[in-house]
């Protein structure tokens, strides 16, 4: 029960901030394939950068340990990078 | 404090400072349940779900047993409130849109480029999203599940994923502008 009431306080967040950035928008996520927007970039890096600074700094505190990190299996990821793509910029979302 | 509401109403926010709020919903997603966002997940077990309810001998693989279990993971409720969390975005810079006449396709860009039919948008919409779930599917996870949760605790797999993201999305709008890119 209380991981349910925290993921979605988690969802919520993460849809706001998703709103805020503008990547609810076709014309957003598109642009950026075509090298003129570089919000989806630059909200994609910066919360990259911070998320990896508070984890490992958590982490060297001893506060959390990692939950499984996904899978490296280099061919299926890039293929499937790779169809993700197309999808990405056919639909915009 | 007037300053910060009224950059809240602000409908797009710098994607840093949208960015610096998303990180810290990923640390705290680490922190207070030990798991990582994600979205694409969250269809594949609604998926199995109904699957199971409805042709349960197709459903009985590995895939639907062990890797993505059906049922009602904290992944849907994430989701849930990715839904209202966007609602609430909306809402506070009075853009949304719901009810309202443009609410199915009011993306000025969209229309310029492939006409102002909504069933062309809906059709669109409906065969991308078979393509990113499916392709979700294979890599292990999708822009939220698996570039930005996977880079942030530095997995090989997210970069190899953006990468390829990348390199097929600009192919792609490459072909849908073609001379206006």
């Amino acid at each position: 029960m209380a991981g349910s009431v925290i993921a979605l306080f988690l969802g919520v967040f993460f849809g706001f901030s998703l709103n805020k950035a503008g990547l609810t928008k076709y014309s957003k996520i598109v642009n950026v394939f075509r090298f003129t927007d570089m919000a989806v970039l630059q909200f994609m890096m910066t919360a990259l950068v911070v998320a990896m600074i508070g984890l490992y700094g958590l982490r060297g505190l001893g506060l959390i340990t990692f939950p499984a990190v996904p899978a490296t299996y280099i061919v299926g990821n890039l293929i499937g990078g790779l169809i993700f793509g197309v999808g990405m910029a056919l639909t915009g979302f | 404090m007037k300053f910060s509401l009224n950059y809240i109403r602000k409908e797009t926010w710098s994607p840093y400072v949208a960015g610096i709020l998303l990180g810290l919903v990923g640390i705290l997603a680490v922190w207070l349940s030990n798991s990582l966002l994600g979205a694409s997940g969250a269809f594949e077990n609604l998926a199995g779900m109904i699957g199971k309810a409805i042709v349960p001998a197709a459903f009985a693989n590995m895939y639907f047993n062990f890797i993505m279990p059906p049922g009602i993971t904290s992944g849907v409720i994430l989701l849930v409130g990715v839904f209202f969390g966007g609602m609430i975005g909306a809402a506070t810079s009075k853009s949304l849109k719901w009810g309202k006449p443009d609410a199915v396709n009011s993306d000025v860009q969209w229309k310029r480029t492939f006409g102002p039919q909504t069933w062309k948008r809906w059709l669109l919409a409906f065969i991308g999203a078979i393509i990113l779930e499916y392709a979700a599917g294979i890599a292990g996870g999708c822009t939220s599940g698996l570039a930005i949760s996977g880079g942030m605790l530095l997995a090989p797999a997210a970069f190899l994923f953006i990468a390829g993201m990348f390199a097929s999305g600009i192919v792609t709008a490459l072909i849908i502008y073609r001379r206006r890119y």
